[in-house]
């Protein structure tokens, strides 16, 4: 994920992020925030504008919206303002959009990125404010569903609760911008603030771009990149458009501040329109809802519940586990995988081997179920309880690999499933040593070819043992017999 | 026959004595409003769906289960009030073919009394003027004077009351539009406390200032509505918490050591007609007589009421009309090629003069580069005009001016002069822009036409306004003077 | 000097999506004129430190509980429409001058 400097230009990017809150209702009326159902079925006179309909605040979307403030590091005001955004489009309805704009939700917080694997460097990228506001609906221009003369309106998005976040112009590559992203992302799920699914535009990015002379200090001329959908189609637009604005500069002509539009298709961004004809959304405080206010208690209550971010988290596990950087992301990547983890961890003498078998099997074994650790059998004190069987040599790492996905599935203790399965390691040494006579009579010939010398005989008869015994047999027993048995 | 329509309590002794009922009482009306069609109060009526709500209240009251003293009382509901399967049209072709899917919360406590509501009442469009003229339906006429504007913007539900259509009506009132057509229509008409009485449902025009208030002949019939009306409701979020009081409990006829202030600047001899100044005096003589205090009184910032309203009003306004575009209901234009188009053909079209005046002066002082010269600073003086009340109401009760300069002025006398419209606002907005309470109540007469009495009051303090104005109609009866009945 | 002019009048009025007749514009712009002559009378007024009122009422906005209650039915939602494609609203084809 390393960036590669511009050779010319200091890239400048400033991302504006849209998250959809979770929660059962709309931000301002009692209709359902539901995702792919019939057109204008989630609609009342609230979200669709009738005369005479008020909007009435979600107490829900305001707390997920100091949670999310405090999880970034902002502060949060104890009086913001609502404000109308007066412009005309079909899909908003009151032909104004409620949201905050002179006195928003937070201000000044900071992200904190990994900019590599094994995040080794990280940097804390700063957050310039966080508003609330709301969604629009849905204009399809899409022949296909709306016809040639005219387009359709659906307005079970409108006023779904929206969380706007919008960070510094403190990026200084496309790939640093994805790393914003992710990091933002995967906090506001840890968070259970959103589920930041970009499929159903729960997540969606704006960008501002501008190039400057490497040791410039002033900002050169920005442009807007809107809607860039997912982390691979944000990287390829902002890539573009430095392709652009490079060949612009190196031409020795202006930027001129405008719109952009990105077309993957052939990787080039083109101007959507320029800010001669800017908006004038003629902001003013909407006069149907009073400021709201968040007492300092509220606020501290809120701060009090936060579960320990990621970031601090990642630290902790390599400081206390001894872990490497790479598994303490994965395993800070969801709230419940992190949990599991040191549960278990705490439960079992090394870390490291839990780490393992989490990332490794745990986690695949969820994968080929497309299941989610949530819904698992598996409790973590049942992984641990595995792991010391394997430490004891009750039963082999081998054969406890397989029980995992078993465990996952049905719970159970490992201890009766090992039972179950006859699996129990056999560290009996009267068993072993006439196991080990009976192979070494067996193969004459390769023990002749060890004792002149052949030391990969030695495991060759190892597995041979292994096989007699059906893979129980403790293997650190079986050498120091075998090897004992070989001296004369 | 169709006699006008005595007060409601009145007709409620009528009702318990048997000698009428509520059939015969909105069957009455109906006569009436048809004979009396010329005046224009009315935009619509509910003919059949009113005779089979009386009905209903008569078996209620047969079966001794009334619901309310309002209980089979006909009455108007202005037409910026939506009401569910019926049309609203706040007299805008914009508004035309719309049927509301739910109730105001005005009208729903209205119907839960049993109020019988017997038609819709004529506006100027969106509320949006002092005289009623500005109306897709065409005006209506002042009943003392067929010549003459009843007042607006909610003169249609002030002359159904004058004329005695109807008892009582309900208007909104966002500069003076309940208090200004009542004074010029010779009735009771209160504009509550900002957040008294809920908003929902209510056609907005200018949201920080609109307030839903009653009309009737008397004090105490007001009283008796507001009781209905008033009251928390979470679905405004701007609605009160407060309790509401039993106004009617507060009519003792008893003013004895009451103050009444009586602020300079709205007894100045300039810009008010001499006459209307003669009545108000004599009000307060006579509120003296029966015992009350009159101090002078100051509100230095009145004289920068008018200005600073017809910023704020019309930024409101310009963004509460958006919602009209010919997306989702009301008129669109035909044949229009492109969105673009269809918005700007539907919204000339459907807008009146009056509208796009307020709808062009709000977006220019919102835009940029002129909000902080103009709207802001409108919102500034709005803080001293408040400060203006609460300074005044440490050393009186109640304030009492006129409610307009002047009487009821003749039709299309103002059409013509936007501004000169607006200036007869002059005594009514800063009730508005301060959120108190108001109430106009007949005080006599001038050049023969009515003339209001306004009392104004500390926020939530309708009581006191409501027993004031009670004193005064206990020993006047002006109130009980009638328009002429047309030949 | 005039306080508006006509181009401005056709700015603000294209912002508000309407559309004037030549004479309107004339018109309004006369009219506008006089009404923001007479309310700058407010520029005399020292406002300095004095903070706007936005609210007449001094309360705090209420907070509702995240509660789902059933919306409008579908038809009953579109039975004003002028235009519908089933549940859908129609509106003319959105053009590039529309997205300004
Ligand atoms: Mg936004
Ligand atoms: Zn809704």
């Amino acid at each position: 994920m390393s960036s590669h400097p511009h050779p010319d230009y200091e890239v400048v990017i400033g991302l504006e992020v849209h998250v959809q809150l979770r929660t059962e209702s709309k931000l301002f009326c009692r209709c359902a925030v539901r995702y792919g159902d019939d057109p204008n079925h989630h609609a009342c006179p609230v979200c669709l504008a009738l005369p005479g309909a008020l909007p009435v605040l979600n107490g829900r979307a305001v707390e997920l919206g100091v949670r999310a403030a405090l999880a970034t590091h902002c502060s949060v005001h104890p009086r913001s303002v609502f404000a109308r955004k007066n412009y005309f489009y079909p899909d908003l309805p009151k032909g104004y959009q409620i949201s905050q704009f002179e006195e928003p939700l937070a201000t000044e917080g900071w992200l904190e990125l990994e900019l590599d694997e094994d995040g080794g460097t990280t940097k804390r990228v700063g957050l310039t404010r966080i508003h609330m506001e709301e969604d629009a609906g849905k204009s399809i221009h899409d022949t296909a569903i709306a016809g040639h003369e005219g387009s359709h309106v659906d307005l079970n998005r409108a006023g779904v609760p929206l969380l706007e976040i919008v960070s510094e112009p403190a990026l200084r590559s496309p790939e640093e911008a994805g790393a914003y992203l992710r990091s933002l992302r995967q906090l506001l799920r840890y968070v259970d603030v959103s589920d930041a699914d970009m499929e159903k535009g729960h997540f969606r990015c704006d960008a501002n771009l501008s190039l400057r002379p490497h040791g410039e200090t002033t900002l050169g001329t920005r442009t807007e990149l809107k809607n860039l959908n997912s982390f691979r189609f944000v990287e390829g637009a902002l890539h573009a458009e430095i392709v652009r604005q490079a060949a612009l500069l190196d031409a020795g002509e202006r930027i001129v501040q405008a719109t952009m539009l990105y077309d993957p298709a052939a990787n080039r961004t083109r101007v959507m329109r320029t800010k001669e004809n800017a908006d004038d959304y003629r902001y003013f405080p909407d006069p149907d809802l009073v400021p709201l206010q968040i007492e300092v208690e509220a606020v501290e209550g809120a701060r009090a519940q936060l579960p320990e971010l990621p970031e601090d988290r990642r630290r902790r596990f390599r400081e206390t586990y001894g872990l490497s950087a790479y598994d303490a992301r994965l395993l800070t990547e969801s709230r419940a995988l992190a949990d599991f983890f040191e549960t278990a961890a705490r439960e079992h003498a090394n870390p490291k081997t839990v780490a393992n078998w989490v990332l490794r099997d745990v986690l695949q074994a969820l994968k080929e179920r497309d299941a989610a650790l949530e819904g698992a059998r598996l409790s973590p004190e049942a992984l641990a309880a595995l792991l010391r069987l394997v430490d004891e040599g009750k039963v082999t790492a081998a054969n406890a690999r397989p029980l995992v996905p078993e465990l996952l599935e049905r719970g159970g203790d490992p201890l009766a499933l090992v039972r179950e399965r006859g699996l129990e390691a056999v560290s009996d040494t009267g068993l072993l040593e006439s196991a080990v006579d009976e192979i070494i009579a067996a193969n004459p010939e390769m023990v002749e070819r060890f004792k002149a010398g052949e030391e990969k005989i030695l495991n060759f008869l190892m597995g041979q043992v292994m096989k007699r015994t059906r893979g129980k047999a403790d293997p650190g027993a079986v050498r120091r017999i075998l090897a004992r048995r070989l001296e004369d | 026959m169709t006699e006008p329509l005595s007060p409601i309590a009145t007709l409620r002794r009528e009702l318990d004595a048997g000698t009428t009922s509520s059939r015969k009482l909105v069957e009455g009306a109906l006569a009436r409003a048809g004979r009396l069609e010329s005046l224009g109060a009315f935009v619509g009526l509910r003919a059949e769906a009113a005779l089979a709500e009386a009905e209903q209240a008569d078996a209620r009251r047969g079966r001794g289960e009334l619901r309310s003293p309002l209980d089979g009382i006909p009455l108007a509901i202005k037409d910026n009030l939506v009401q569910a399967g019926e049309p609203t049209t706040c007299a805008s072709r914009i508004l035309a073919g719309f049927v509301s899917p739910y109730d105001a919360t005005a009208v729903a406590r209205l119907r839960e009394a049993g109020a019988v509501v017997l038609g819709r009442t004529n506006l100027d469009e969106f509320a949006m003027g002092s005289s009623t003229e500005n109306s897709a339906h065409g005006p209506t006429r002042n009943p003392w004077d067929a010549e003459r504007a009843p007042g607006g913007s909610s003169g249609g539900s002030a002359a159904a009351v004058a004329a005695g259509i109807v008892p009582a009506a309900v208007g909104s009132d966002t500069g003076g539009s309940i208090r200004q057509p009542a004074a010029f229509c010779g009735v009771v008409g209160m504009k509550p406390t900002y957040g008294r009485v809920s908003r929902y449902g209510l056609v907005a025009f200018a949201s920080s200032l609109d307030q839903v208030g009653p009309f009737a002949r008397t004090a105490e019939d007001c009283a008796l509505l507001l009781e209905t009306l008033a009251g928390h409701d979470p679905r405004d979020s701007t609605s009160l918490p407060e309790s509401v009081p039993r106004y009617r409990e507060a009519l003792t006829g008893d003013v004895s050591g009451l103050v009444i202030g009586l602020p300079r600047e709205y007894f100045v001899e300039e810009g008010v007609d001499p006459e209307v100044l003669a009545v108000v005096r004599q009000a307060v003589a006579e509120l003296e007589r029966a015992g009350a205090k009159t101090r002078e009184v100051s509100l230095p910032h009145t004289r920068h009421a008018i200005a600073t309203y017809y910023l704020i009003a019309p930024a409101e306004a310009s963004s509460n009309l958006a919602r009209y575009d010919g997306v989702r209901y009301g008129h669109r234009a035909s044949g229009a090629e492109s969105l673009g188009a269809m918005y700007r053909r539907t919204r000339s079209e459907g807008f009146g003069a009056e509208v796009k005046r307020r709808i062009l002066l709000g977006t220019y002082v919102l835009s940029a580069g002129y909000y902080e010269a103009y709207y802001r600073k409108a919102m500034q003086v709005r803080t001293l005009l408040r400060r203006d009340f609460e300074e005044a109401f440490r050393g009186c009760d109640v304030l009492l001016t006129p409610t307009a300069p002047e009487v009821a002025f003749r039709l299309g006398e103002k059409a013509a002069d936007p501004l000169r419209m607006y200036l007869s606002d002059v005594y009514t907005v800063s009730a508005n822009l301060a959120g108190v309470p108001g109430v106009s109540l007949p005080g006599g007469f001038a050049h023969g036409m009515p003339v209001g009495l306004q009392l104004l009051g500390r926020a939530l303090d309708e009581a006191t306004l409501l027993r004031v104005a009670d004193a005064y109609q206990r020993r006047t009866d002006w109130h009980e003077c009638r328009p002429p009945e047309p030949a | 000097m005039a306080r508006i002019t006509r181009e401005e009048v056709e700015r603000i009025a294209d912002l508000a999506r309407l559309t004037l007749t030549p004479d309107e514009a004339e018109r309004m712009t006369g009219e506008l004129e006089r009404i923001l002559e007479y309310v700058a009378s407010l520029e005399a007024l020292d406002t300095e430190g004095v903070e706007p009122t936005s609210h007449a009422s001094p309360m705090r906005t209420p907070l509702r509980e995240d509660r789902v209650e059933p919306g409008l039915d579908p038809d009953r939602a579109l039975a004003n429409a002028p235009e519908r494609d089933g549940h859908a609203f129609v509106v003319p084809k959105v053009i590039a001058e529309d997205e300004a």
